[in-house]
């Protein structure tokens, strides 16, 4: 549904590129995870996609047509809900809902039927008289979501939604986030909250610096992942077991615990095989992957950006 | 702790620049504006209103009025035989009329009872500066009259060759010239009263107060994201900005009404003089309400693209209205300002709103007559909403 191809813009007087050759695409049905850390350049790609900005170089392609022409046809088949609160806080939920239901070119009865629906969707019925600035912070953002729903969109870009809100509301908006993709609707979803990426993303894209450094299933993204053991072992010494662990791969040893990210050609088998062999009782050990948050990490670093 | 805290308020203080403005810049302006445009009420200037003389008297004491006249007030304007017209429209404060029988009739012993020196004002020159020009006109005339009767009891002694009698005047030759001299406004079907000077310059003002409640909530929904969410909705600039001029046009209309109501109705009940609008112009007074109010409205809307900050806007909003009101004549009447102030004033789009409700509520004026004020402001008008569509789309890109 949405295609990005070797997406580049440079802000006027900026002294390198917000985004460098990016590309990804977006299906229905699909929820896009965007990972980034600050300044990566996820919000210079939300505003390209949300109209604000304009495609500088590369193209922007909606069931194969320019962004821009499609922006100019039908602009609500796009729709964004942005991290801030972007509604009237003095109207009141219905108000909001109504104001910007005009706004997006609804109308009459279909303007009536998706208030409603809207409203049901996000279970604001009883809020309905309440001014927006009285609200709590999960029901903004459930207001927010509502509004960025009216139009019916095709596309729907979700920034940070579930910033601020108790594990309650953030349950149920990943819930809601589900459904809309279940309903057809190409979903981007961007978050620093990975294990929210890792529970509802079908595709995730980690962009960083501008430019895109992984995009993929999550089954493919953390395949590539290295694996890592963490094991406690009794009756071998300490000097012994660093030295039989360093030919596992990378050793680093924490209190009793000793975490070996194992190289390529070795497996846990093996290596426990040899911690046997040595005398070496095991008090326990733990294998896996590196999560979303591992790789994110990796990839893009532990620097602040801010 | 109280150190820290006191720290703490200082360098809040001084990295608000907007505040720091609002502090010292804002009263530093003020001090000199305020200044300059009252400078001549202590010491009152001669030269401040425009006038013309008529003068159908060839005699000697109708130039030696005139001469004094001109040393006092400074040169007249030239005289056209339209200069009713131009006093009516405000172009000309006063006209000194000179019958012909002016000199004759002041230096009689007996004048006759015609009126031989008139001051015909414009309906709109304040009060006091009526009555000044008035007084002044009185004394004037008793001075030379004064005069050319002592020159003609010293000439009817030097002939008679007896002695001028000291303490025993004659009792039946008046003095005075007050019976030769008649002032009067041109009628305008309104008396100019104080609530009739003032509900037009703060009704302007007021108007102008929609700057600062416009910028801020315009900052508002530029900040909350919720203009952005409308633009991505397709909600073209024209729009946004329509759906904002329209409300405030709305509101700028409930407050003329209001101001208005108040100096017909309220005012007489409190003890006031009432606002006359017995034979305005209606159509005028709309015209120039409507340009008044997309003037301001044209202004807040340029002032709220331009500035990033609720802060800004509140500090800015104010500022730019009491200067406006302090050099356009709302604040210190224009006619006391100085040549220089008077100058500046007719840039102030609060003097052009100004100028337009006196033209309609003190003279009477009708479309014609307020067409110049009316497209000053639609002028200003234009110029302002282009600066707000051209940065509103900068920002928003």
């Amino acid at each position: 549904m949405l295609e990005i191809r070797d997406l580049s813009y440079c802000y006027p007087d900026a002294e390198k590129p917000s985004l460098t050759g990016v590309s990804l695409n977006a299906g229905r049905g699909q929820i896009l995870g965007l990972l980034g850390p600050n300044g990566a350049g996820k919000t210079t790609l939300i505003s390209h996609l949300s109209g604000i900005l304009q495609v500088q170089h590369g193209a922007i392609l909606i069931d194969g047509s320019p962004l821009a022409v499609v922006r100019r046809k039908a602009p609500t088949r796009i729709a964004v809900a942005p991290q801030e609160y972007a509604f009237y806080p003095m109207l009141t939920v219905k108000e909001n809902l109504e104001c910007f239901a005009a706004a997006g070119r609804l109308g009459g009865e279909r303007k009536r039927r998706r208030i409603v629906e809207c409203l049901a969707f996000s279970r604001l019925e009883r809020f309905v008289k309440i001014r927006a600035e009285r609200l709590s912070g999960g029901l903004k953002r459930r207001l927010n979501l509502a509004i960025a729903l009216l139009p019916e969109p095709e596309l729907i870009l979700l920034d940070e939604p579930t910033v601020g809100v108790d594990p309650q509301s953030r349950a149920f908006l990943l819930d809601a986030v589900k459904m809309i993709a279940n309903s057809g609707a190409a979903v981007i979803y961007t978050s620093h909250y990975m294990d929210e990426i890792e529970a509802i993303a079908d595709r995730v894209v980690i962009l960083d610096d501008g430019k895109v450094l992984r995009d993929g299933t999550l089954d493919e993204l953390l395949r590539d992942g290295v694996a890592h053991m963490r094991l406690a072992v009794e009756g071998v010494p300490v000097g012994e077991m660093n030295a039989l662990l360093g030919r596992f791969g990378k050793v680093e040893s924490v209190g009793e615990e000793w975490r070996v990210t194992l190289a390529h050609d070795r497996t846990p088998a093996e290596l426990l095989a040899a911690v046997e062999k040595l005398g070496g009782r095991l008090k326990y050990v733990e294998f896996g992957r590196n999560n979303l948050e591992q790789l994110f990490m990796a990839l893009t670093h532990r620097p602040l950006r801010d | 702790m109280l150190l820290a805290l006191i720290k703490k308020e200082f360098l809040a203080l001084i990295r608000d620049v907007h505040g720091l403005a609002a502090l010292f810049l804002m009263p530093a302006i003020f001090i000199i504006i305020m200044s300059l445009a009252l400078k001549d009420v202590y010491s009152p200037s001669t030269k401040a209103l425009p006038y013309a003389v008529e003068n159908r008297d060839s005699g000697q004491l109708a130039d030696n009025f005139l001469a004094e006249w001109k040393k006092r007030h400074g040169s007249p304007q030239a005289n056209s035989a339209s200069w009713k017209d131009e006093v009516r429209g405000g172009k000309l404060s006063y006209v000194l009329v000179i019958e012909k029988d002016f000199s004759r009739e002041l230096a009689a012993a007996h004048p006759g009872s015609g009126k031989q020196l008139r001051l015909i004002a414009e309906p709109g020159l304040e009060s006091s500066a009526f009555a000044a020009n008035n007084a002044e006109l009185i004394m004037i005339a008793n001075e030379l009259r004064a005069r050319a009767l002592l020159a003609a009891a010293r000439m009817s002694q030097r002939s008679s060759q007896r002695p001028l009698r000291s303490g025993a005047p004659d009792e039946s030759v008046p003095v005075s010239a007050l019976a030769m001299i008649d002032t009067e406004r041109l009628s305008a079907g309104s008396r100019p009263t104080a609530v009739q000077q003032n509900v037009p310059a703060w009704l302007v003002f007021g108007m102008f107060f929609v700057v600062a409640s416009l910028a801020n909530l315009f900052i508002q929904e530029r900040q909350c994201g919720a203009l952005t969410r409308l633009a991505s909705l397709g909600v073209p600039t024209s729009v946004m900005i329509w759906s904002k001029a329209l409300p405030y046009l709305a509101i700028n209309g409930l407050q003329a009404a209001l101001m208005l109501a108040v100096g017909v109705w309220l005012m007489p009940l409190l003890g006031g003089d009432a606002l006359s609008l017995a034979g305005i112009h209606w159509g005028a007074l709309m015209l120039v309400l409507l340009a008044v109010s997309m003037a301001a409205i044209g202004l807040a809307l340029a002032l709220a693209s331009l500035v990033r900050t609720h802060a800004q806007a509140s500090a800015l909003g104010p500022i730019v209205n009491i200067l406006m009101a302090a050099i356009g004549g709302v604040m210190v009447p224009k006619f006391i300002m100085p040549e220089v102030m008077q100058r500046l004033a007719e840039f102030s789009p609060m003097n052009w709103g100004l100028e337009g409700m006196l033209a309609v509520l003190l003279r009477g004026s009708d479309m014609t007559g307020v067409l110049i004020p009316a497209a000053k402001l639609t002028g200003f008008a234009t110029i302002m909403i282009i600066i707000a569509v051209v940065f509103f789309r900068r920002r928003a890109s």
